[in-house]
């Protein structure tokens, strides 16, 4: 029950409100017991008569009521007073269960656990010191995105309207704290008690399934926190204008991505190689690209995967044929109707004789079987298939297909890319529009500066944080090149194995820059080479007298504090 | 008109009645003062407290402070009494004006009590 101002309400208002009739009769209860002592006569054992003081009532009625019972005092009851006290007894004793029956009630309660779960929840997100990234669903994609971001210490709050996947949060035992929700993230409130409205939530990652809520949450995180960082995953193409509209700020179709790497692989390998070196860790540029047959290609399911595969191959100039159970309106001429788990319809698509074949389907058990099948009656064809749930990995591991694609990895992994080298994801957007040659080219360059070590990519900015000399030199009126700030910090003959890949600029972006490229200050560098062209970059953008002998030559009269490297033979690249 | 409402505005006033009846009287005279009189005030404020809680809105903050105020001060002249008698005396003129002093406070609290609540039904759009 979250509050409209988005907070969580207060769990000991609920429980004394709902107490307070218990509370009423144990009130009521204990002063009749007290006040008919104080009237009751006893006599003391001379034979005196005499009434207890208040002091002595409530002594008496204290341990009466809680039935601890310490016996008669000061004197002997007379008959009356243990008749007072026998109807105490019952009176209090039963108020106290009644009472305490109440309080257990109300803590079983769902509605009061719920308010003590919204209430932990939203003290853990108050309590985040770092900034935190929102995770609206917590299925497939949501599970690995807050595991890797978990162990690259990031800090993450996760909100899902199934309780189930909530309790997977605690059974997963993420690196971090993870405050974790149950609620309907289409729900504004409950994103503000997530932490949507903080000024420390870098950004929101809307992975629902549901394209309409994603859309909810896009929209909510760009009113209720403009300077956050927006992902949406979409599954139907028609919902992801109106994500763009409320301004997502990165929108992750797994379909369209898969089928782009799909074509990519068709038909730009060498960029394809670059883009596998520069995503995927302990990766190098000099993989030989997996020709993959450009013949003709089965797309069997016309969902909204088989429509993104099927419309991506047939841009990419490939001969498609449709296989699809149930007949829908925008089928393509010669597509075969028929279940993909008989034979008969492989053979009626002519499966003996294609090239390639994608399975699309929803069902996981189903997209097997078709793979079985379809390996029966051509051994050699390639065979890529859709994964939709991650707990069938292992019979998908075990099946006979080159490529089984699970759309909940697709997503985490491009979400991951987005949220640790944004600036990557933009090159990559823009190297899928250049040609083969240009891949090619770039191929080459990487691998005649960086070998066959694995590529490493960073971003180097140039403000006063990450390279104050670079700053001091501009402000003072200098030219740095890009070439300069690529030589070696030891010899400024010889070049660092790095190759630059992307300048941005507020509003101009340089693909590849070229050595003569001119520095501005703010401007944004990425690049990629080996691991160790990071540290030596990033000296000879922080200090000063190294800019100075890359610059000018003037050799410092510092030493060059490197003892560990051994000495570079004349003419290799460091 | 419910029942609920009309115990809750009857207990605030009879705690404030019966604590009036309390105080009033010679401050130094215990025999002005009587002890179920004060016993009751207690229990009634109490019972006013307990019917204050769970109310969030500001005035209902309010009104459950000013009840804790007058439980406290109650409950204070109640133990000081019960103190000074402990020897089955009659309590001194200094320790009749301390209770009864301590009573007069919790007067002015629920005295704000019954103010706050004239002024919820005043308030109140019909």
């Amino acid at each position: 029950m979250i509050g409209p101002d988005g907070r969580a309400q207060h769990g000991v208002f609920i429980l004394l409100r709902r107490l307070r009739v218990p509370l009423v009769l144990l009130i009521v209860s204990y002063s009749v017991a007290i006040a008919g002592f104080t009237v009751v006569t006893g006599y003391t054992p001379e034979g005196r008569p005499w009434q207890m003081s208040f002091f002595h009532a409530v002594y008496f009625v204290s341990f009466l009521g809680t039935t601890i019972g310490l016996g008669e005092i000061p004197y002997p009851f007379s008959d009356a007073q243990r008749l007072w006290a026998l109807l105490s007894i019952y009176t209090t004793v039963l108020a106290w269960l009644y009472g305490i029956g109440a309080v257990f009630s109300t803590l079983q309660d769902p509605l009061f656990r719920r308010i003590l779960h919204e209430n932990r929840a939203f003290s853990g997100v108050r309590r985040m010191r770092e900034p935190f990234y929102l995770i609206c669903g917590y299925d497939d994609s949501g599970t690995l995105v807050a595991r890797e971001l978990a162990e690259a210490g990031v800090r993450t709050v996760v909100v899902d309207k199934n309780p189930e996947r909530v309790d997977a949060v605690e059974v997963d035992q993420l690196r971090q704290q993870v405050p974790a929700l149950v609620a309907d993230a289409s729900d504004p409130r409950a994103l503000t008690l997530a932490g949507i409205a903080n000024g420390r939530c870098a950004g929101v990652v809307a992975l629902t399934g549901d394209d309409s809520i994603n859309v909810n949450i896009a929209l909510a995180a760009r009113l209720l926190n403009p300077k956050s960082e927006v992902i949406c995953a979409a599954r139907w193409h028609h919902k992801q204008p109106e994500m763009a509209a409320v301004g997502a700020d990165h929108i992750i179709n797994p379909f369209d991505t898969f089928a782009e790497r799909l074509v990519l692989a068709l038909q730009a390998p060498s960029l394809h190689i670059i883009y596998e070196a520069l995503t995927i860790q302990n990766a190098n540029a000099m993989g030989t690209p997996r020709i993959l047959p450009h013949g003709r290609w089965i797309v069997c399911g016309h969902g909204p995967f088989g429509r993104t595969v099927r419309r991506h191959l047939e841009k990419a100039g490939i001969q498609v044929i449709v296989m699809e159970e149930h007949a829908d309106d925008d089928l393509p001429d010669g597509s075969v109707a028929g279940s993909p788990t008989r034979a008969e319809t492989w053979r009626a698509a002519r499966v003996e004789t294609a090239d390639g074949v994608v399975v699309c389907g929803p069902d996981d058990t189903e997209n097997l079987t078709a793979c079985l099948t379809a390996r029966k009656l051509n051994a050699d064809v390639f065979l890529a298939v859709r994964q939709n749930e991650r707990r069938n990995s292992p019979m998908f591991r075990a099946a006979p297909v080159d490529l089984s694609v699970l759309s909940g990895y697709i997503v985490a992994a491009e979400v991951l890319r987005i949220i640790r080298a944004p600036q990557l994801s933009y090159f990559m957007r823009l190297a899928r529009q250049q040609k083969e040659e240009w891949a090619h080219n770039l191929l080459m360059s990487m691998r005649e500066h960086i070998g066959d070590d694995t590529v490493e990519s960073w971003s180097v900015t140039m403000d006063r944080e990450e390279a104050p000399a670079v700053v001091a030199a501009l402000r003072s009126g200098r030219v740095v090149r890009v070439g300069d700030v690529m030589s070696a910090p030891d010899n400024r003959d010889l070049r660092l194995s790095a190759v630059p890949l992307l300048l941005q600029r507020a509003n101009e972006k340089v693909l590849l820059p070229g050595d003569e490229e001119v520095l501005a200050e703010g401007d944004r560098l990425l690049l990629c080479g080996r691991e160790v062209a990071t540290s030596r970059m990033r000296w000879t953008v922080r200090d000063d007298t190294v800019l100075a002998y890359v610059l000018d030559g003037i050799a410092s009269n510092r030493r060059v504090p490197w003892p560990a490297l051994p000495p570079l033979p004349p003419g290799s690249n460091c | 008109m419910t029942f609920d409402k009309i115990f809750f505005a009857f207990v605030i006033v009879l705690a404030l009645t019966l604590n009036l009846g309390f105080v009033v009287g010679d401050i130094a005279n215990i025999a002005h003062h009587n002890r179920y009189e004060l016993f009751a005030s207690l229990v009634v404020s109490l019972v006013a407290t307990v019917m204050k809680f769970g109310d969030r809105s500001q005035l209902g903050s309010t009104m459950l402070a000013t009840s804790l105020v007058a439980d406290l001060q109650l409950m204070a002249a109640a133990a000081f009494w019960a103190y000074a008698t402990l020897d089955g005396s009659y309590p001194s003129v200094h320790d009749t004006v301390t209770i009864v002093s301590l009573a007069m406070g919790a007067l002015a609290a629920n005295v704000i009590s019954v103010v706050l609540l004239i002024i919820e039904t005043a308030s109140l759009r019909r």
